[in-house]
């Protein structure tokens, strides 16, 4: 079933002539982890935004074109978005990790067993039950990061929208989101995230939407990651850079694996 | 004191200032100042005595440079009380309380939140204030010396401060957005303070306390 659809969406942010994303379209369906890679400007962000509702109904600015989401109807936690710096998306108003993982829960109004639960699951699953006493303001970047994550699924989205989400993660810890996310999507959520990671995002992500100046550039499965275009713009994978840099044939492989295949 | 209903804590902290202004100069401001700056130094010298005390200063320079002896003490010791009252609810008073008694209380979540805020304002600002201490000592500023000096640094310091908060009042914002503070959903009290009925009745007495010294003093 289609998550979410963006149909010739353009957006311009209040008080700029150019637009921010232009003509694009895109779809997600549940099950599936989709990525959006491209240069820093690229629109990557603000098509999450757009996509999480809250530009430009928050932000402001002007949106043209259709943005559909399947079932949000029921209350705003449906949509759970995830943004880059995790320090600003603190309640402020919890004094332990726990209170801040059912900050979300417990806006939508949800009973106290139920929100005990999802929280509960979300601290497990972003490997972070022993933080739950901590202040969350003692916290690193990293453990914050995680909090935040957990905060989000807490609210059991059916649409998980993820920028940058292991920005603030040491190799372990972004693994374990990536598996997360991976794990997220199996579960029949949709998952649209926003990386630069983009050897772990071969890994992980189902298809692949190429944004260049607001645009979409390309779109395929996660072959495209090692597409002589994408390695071109610098946007491959360390494989597929190393293949092609080594004048190796097309087409590159784009994850370790691939190339031991390749080899073998 | 903490564990005291966070609506007493601020009946407590808007009684005192209201008595200050009712009751007559200067023995009804210099009654509610040493109450206020009790209360305060029960929060611990530096979380409270000392802060409201700082606070309180440069406005008795102000308003000695403006009037007399007389009417400096009678405002001094209001705006003390004021100071003092406001350091020690903050002191004693954790945002994520008040919002729990707001929402158990039937407010929405999004007004307590707006009022936790104002609360949780004051510590942010002055952690922040320090991160930009250490930074602009990175780029070789001092924000020691003499006053010239000192109010050099205090521009280098001010603009970022400001313009750094303005810049997450839009972030902190979408991130609300995000965590479902929403109008139209009643938010799920965690744990909601006990409310017990001598506090209750504190409350009513501290307003009809206030309302009679009032109607005494126009009367």
């Amino acid at each position: 079933m289609t998550r979410l659809a963006l149909e010739h969406v353009s957006f311009w942010y209040p008080a700029t002539a150019a637009p921010a994303l232009a003509d694009v379209s895109l779809a997600v369906a549940d099950g599936e982890v989709v990525a959006l890679v491209g240069h820093v400007g690229a629109g990557a962000s603000t098509l999450l935004l757009v996509a999480g509702d809250l530009a430009p109904r928050v932000l402001g600015g002007r949106l043209e074109g259709r943005v559909t989401c399947a079932g949000t109807a029921t209350g705003a936690g449906r949509r759970g978005i995830v943004l880059p710096t995790p320090w600003t998306q603190l309640s402020g108003m919890a004094s332990t990790v726990w209170d801040e993982v059912a900050f979300g829960p417990a806006n939508l109004g949800w009973p106290k067993d139920e929100i005990t639960r999802q929280v509960e699951r979300a601290l497990e699953r972003l490997e972070i039950t022993p933080l739950r006493a901590r202040d969350p303001a003692t916290l690193s970047g990293g453990e914050l990061q995680r909090v935040i994550v957990a905060g989000i699924l807490a609210m059991d989205p059916v649409l998980l929208l993820c920028d940058e989400p292991t920005a603030e993660l040491d190799p372990a810890g972004a693994r374990a989101v990536w598996r997360l996310l991976h794990a997220t999507a199996r579960e029949g959520r949709a998952v649209l995230v926003a990386t630069s990671d983009l050897d772990a995002a071969a890994e992980v992500v189902d298809r692949v939407v190429w944004l260049e100046g607001g645009r979409v550039a390309g779109a395929g499965t996660r072959s495209l990651l090692a597409a002589d275009a994408m390695c071109a713009a610098g946007l491959g994978t360390t494989v597929a850079g190393v293949w092609r840099a080594a004048g190796l044939a097309a087409p590159y492989p784009a994850t370790l694996a691939e190339a031991v295949q390749r080899w073998g | 004191m903490s564990r005291l209903h966070p609506f007493t804590l601020l009946a407590v902290a808007a009684a005192l200032p209201a008595l200050a202004w009712i009751l007559p100069a200067p023995a009804g401001g210099a009654g509610a100042a040493v109450v206020a700056l009790g209360l305060a130094a029960t929060a611990g010298a530096r979380r409270g005595l000392w802060p409201a005390l700082l606070t309180a200063a440069p406005f008795w320079v102000f308003l000695l440079m403006l009037h007399d002896v007389a009417t400096t003490v009678t405002i001094g010791l209001r705006l003390t009380t004021m100071a003092a009252s406001f350091v020690w609810v903050v002191a004693v008073l954790p945002p994520p309380r008040l919002v729990e008694a707001m929402v158990a209380a039937g407010w929405s979540a999004r007004v307590a939140y707006l009022f936790a805020a104002t609360l949780s304002a004051v510590p942010l600002f002055k952690a922040r204030g320090q991160r930009l201490i250490d930074t602009q000592r990175c780029r070789g500023l001092s924000p020691r010396g003499g006053l010239a000096s000192r109010l050099r640094a205090l521009r280098a310091l001010a603009l970022p401060l400001i313009l750094s908060a303005l810049h997450e009042v839009d972030e902190r914002a979408l991130a609300l957005e995000t965590r479902g503070l929403a109008p139209g959903i009643r938010r799920t009290p965690l744990a909601p303070p006990r409310d017990r009925v001598g506090e209750r009745v504190a409350r009513w007495g501290l307003a009809l306390g206030c309302a009679a010294a009032l109607v005494w003093r126009i009367a």
